[in-house]
């Protein structure tokens, strides 16, 4: 009962919508067959779904791998077995030990078993390797994984905690085969990507089209429906609205979300035929500042781009509205973890007018850099960053910090993100793996946080973050939370939160039994989605 | 020959001791003769004439800067904004100015700097014949070989976006074109027979280019630099319109069309008025090239004569 008031009633709220609008469709009879059409924002350009972070990454291999456990697809708010049937708890919470299915087979026709469970997470959970999303929730939790016998496997924790389920559960801890990995070493190749899902990886063509054809072998009996998916590779958000109108994708439920603009003129141009819905994507939107590196590796100079930018207006003109600025977590989605948004607002850099924060930032930049500062400011080239780029450099502009801009191709930004290459970034979207409320502090804020692209470190949040993982209470969590929050919006760490990112979507009214899922993550796999008539392909 | 007459009769009423007035009154003359006998010509020439002025004075003409995203996004035209607002809330009228400032600059650089550089490459290689003009012609070939934009886009891709980058992809653009158009000039201007002469009295090869060959090839090298300003607009525009051209928040028209294409159907001005900027632009440049190119050219009719 405790745990399942962590999802607030907004979010129940929201899911109830979901299936209210999107659930009807489930009661006709499943209809096998077809091919379904939507896109991939940008070129994955690597395909390791153990050692990526992108999006793009995820979801270019979404219905070829399987994991221990699953967020439901006819409940994505519930945690399924998936690979497991079952699983038990030892009394101390300590020990999770998962009984796996029998007679499953990789897409190569080699049997699965506790071997391949093993190596995987040995893989995700060394040390050497770096694991942004899935080795970096269970790192500080998962002690040791054990191969009891072929279908046995042991998860043994540092501690007790709620966490551990919804982290393994994410769509980014997938089981690889043991073989595969030997052979090749990672998983970033198309030949390596042999899994045991729903799919098959059928072909990758650079920067064009990623498909997948229907593995008949599936575990599922009967699933999946479709005969296959293809991704196109659509870049910018004229081009994807331009495949949306033309029918060409049938949907829209991936970063980044519609503008309501964009919304408005698909509705126009199809009509009934489509189903547009608004949707928080779990994901937050972040500045970067590279605190190894001058100017930020002053924290006067940070507290100043604190103070300097504008949240409000970014949300307001870039998003056009729909988002939450300024909250390190969305209330819509956590509940109560989430600071008060009436607290969050009024704290400096969050308060409006800007005024007097303004006149603060000026003052410190000035202080160190008489004659302003000239930065380069990157971001990747992808949805519409380049506008909130802009935004982000004109507020700036405003304090004496003169930004020149870089932008990068999506797959060649993270590679320099990651190696700390940049001195700071105007912005950039994370999505959360579960609705956990500690998820966005080990993706974003922790020293070995998946995203830490600022470099920073901050014992009292390493410390708070660690305390609030392992506290089973619900409220004194909470007041962890609260008080971590309160930390990171007054110190001037190197990632400012602008805030939590929301949009419109869309469904042809062809594609059924479709769900949204509570994580931009866990709805991509398609495995008991069909389409109510054949599509001319 | 006409043209060449044409100057030289200019050149002289220039140089007499006319009284200033009087000179004025020529040279309004001379400007009405030029409308009368090219008046496409001149309508170039008052369109490109605009542009000048509206890129030198936009800081003083531009109602807001061309960066302040200070208003609401996506209002329709209006007497406050009278090309609307985009969708960061800055003035399209503002942007358009500034972008011609962006546009004619990184036309005119690009194309002094690519003309010339393929100017002297080709009169140089041309004039001395052999193996190093042979070599030289394979590299044109193999430059010319690659689609203008393709290769322009990997350059950029290669070099970063930046203004300085867009120029300098436009000069290695242009300069190939240059280079072959001069080196045809240069085989035919080695064999002239003042050319021989100055050879044969002993002159030098490089004083023979600098003196015999290079001021005769100046009329096609004008031509040249007036045609191409257009072309290298268009290039940059296209660039920063696939994104990799000028970065995002300098006023480009090329950037401000791809913003553009975000709301086509709810805010049309935000595409519509960079797009008639390119398009005016480009159309009072080829108007204006054209006419000097027939000014310049014997064997076309409607010089100065």
């Amino acid at each position: 009962m405790r745990r399942s008031s962590l999802l607030s009633l907004g979010m129940v709220l929201l899911f109830a919508m979901a299936v209210g609008i999107l659930g009807a469709r489930a009661q006709e009879k499943p209809r096998p067959g077809g091919v379904l059409a939507w896109f991939d924002y940008g070129d994955p350009g690597r395909l390791d779904v153990h050692a990526e972070s992108p999006l793009v990454v995820q979801q270019a291999a979404a219905g070829i791998w399987r994991g221990i456990i699953q967020w439901d697809p006819d409940d994505p708010t519930k945690i399924a077995p998936d690979l497991a049937e079952k699983w038990t708890v030892s009394p101390d919470g300590k020990t999770y030990t998962f009984q796996l299915r029998k007679r499953v087979k990789w897409h190569d026709g080699q049997p699965f078993s506790s071997a391949d469970v093993k190596a995987s997470f040995d893989r995700l959970l060394s040390p050497d390797f770096k694991s942004p999303k899935c080795g970096a929730s269970l790192k500080p939790i998962v002690a040791d994984v054990e191969a009891v016998d072929a279908s046995t496997v042991q998860f043994k924790l540092r501690f007790a905690t709620p966490v551990f389920l919804p982290s393994l559960a994410s769509a980014w801890c997938r089981v690889a085969a043991r073989h595969v990995l030997e052979k090749y070493g990672d998983l970033n190749r198309p030949e390596a990507q042999i899994g045991t899902g729903p799919f098959r990886f059928k072909r990758y063509e650079r920067g064009n089209l990623i498909e997948w054809e229907k593995n008949k072998d599936y575990f599922v009996p009967g699933l999946p429906y479709l005969d296959g998916v293809k991704q196109y590779i659509l870049v910018g958000g004229p081009t994807q609205l331009a495949a949306a109108k033309a029918g060409k994708v049938l949907l829209w439920d991936t970063w980044p979300p519609m503008l309501k603009t964009q919304a408005d003129e698909l509705q126009r141009a199809r009509g009934g035929a489509v189903e547009i819905y608004q949707w928080p994507l779990n994901t937050i939107n972040l500045v970067y500042l590279n605190t190894t590196r001058a100017p930020f590796n002053n924290p006067d100079i940070r507290r100043a781009v604190h103070l300097a930018v504008d949240r409000q207006e970014i949300v307001q003109k870039a998003l056009e509205g729909a988002g939450v600025p300024c909250a390190i977590l969305d209330p819509k989605l956590v509940g109560d973890f989430a600071l008060p948004l009436e607290e969050v607002q009024q704290l400096p850099g969050c308060r409006q007018p800007k005024d007097a924060d303004l006149a603060e930032a000026r003052k410190l930049v000035e202080k160190h850099y008489p004659n302003g500062i000239d930065v380069e400011i990157a971001f990747r080239a992808v949805g519409n960053y380049a506008d909130r780029s802009q935004l982000v450099a004109a507020q700036l502009r405003k304090i004496g910090i003169r930004g020149t801009l870089r932008s990068y191709e999506s797959a060649a930004g993270y590679a320099a993100y990651g190696k700390g290459d940049i001195t700071m970034i105007a912005t950039q979207d994370r999505a959360m793996d579960t609705t956990d409320p500690s998820n966005v502090f080990h993706i974003v804020y922790t020293t070995e946080a998946g995203s830490n692209y600022a470099r920073w470190s901050d014992p009292k949040i390493d410390e708070l973050a660690d305390k609030a993982l392992k506290e089973s209470n619900r409220d004194r969590r909470k007041q962890l939370y609260w008080e971590l929050q309160r930390h990171i919006l007054t110190s001037p760490t190197g990632a400012i939160a602008v805030g939590w990112v929301e949009g419109w979507y869309f469904r042809d009214k062809r594609l059924m039994n479709y769900k949204p899922a509570p994580t931009a993550y866990d709805a991509n796999t398609f495995m008991k989605v069909w389409l109510k008539e054949e599509r001319a392909q | 020959m006409m043209g060449r007459a044409s100057a030289g009769a200019l050149a002289t009423t220039s140089g007499s001791t006319i009284r200033p007035r009087a000179r004025a009154g020529g040279i309004i003359r001379e400007v009405g003769r030029f409308a009368i006998r090219q008046p496409l010509g001149a309508t170039g020439a008052v369109i490109v004439l605009v542009l000048i002025a509206t890129a030198l004075l936009a800081p003083a003409l531009a109602p807001h800067g061309p960066r302040d995203a200070a208003f609401t996004p996506y209002q329709p035209p209006s007497a406050g904004f009278p090309l609307g607002t985009d969708n960061l809330g800055r003035d399209v009228l503002s942007r358009v100015m500034w972008g011609a400032r962006l546009s004619l600059y990184v036309g005119l650089v690009s194309v002094v700097f690519g003309i010339t550089l393929g100017a002297l490459w080709g009169v140089v290689t041309g004039y001395v014949g052999g193996v190093a003009d042979s070599a030289s012609q394979r590299v044109v070939d193999s430059l010319m070989a690659l689609p203008p934009i393709i290769l322009a886009l990997s350059l950029m891709a290669a070099l970063g976006q930046s203004v300085n980058n867009v120029i300098l992809a436009l000069t290695l653009l242009l300069a190939p074109t240059a280079a072959r158009t001069m080196r045809s000039l240069a085989l035919v201007l080695r064999e002239a027979e003042y050319v021989e002469a100055a050879r044969a009295i002993g002159c030098r090869g490089w004083r023979v280019i600098a003196r015999h060959v290079v001021p005769n090839t100046l009329a096609t090298y004008i031509v040249l630099v007036t045609v191409n300003i257009s072309y290298a607009i268009v290039v940059e525009a296209s660039l920063s319109f696939l994104g990799l051209g000028a970065p995002p928040d300098e006023p480009s028209w090329g950037a401000m069309l791809t913003a553009g294409t975000q709301a086509i159907e709810a805010a049309p001005w935000t595409f519509l008025f960079p797009g008639l900027a390119i398009s005016l632009t480009v159309f009072g440049l080829n108007l204006l090239g054209d006419a000097i190119r027939d000014l310049t050219d014997p064997r076309l009719r409607g010089g100065l004569g």
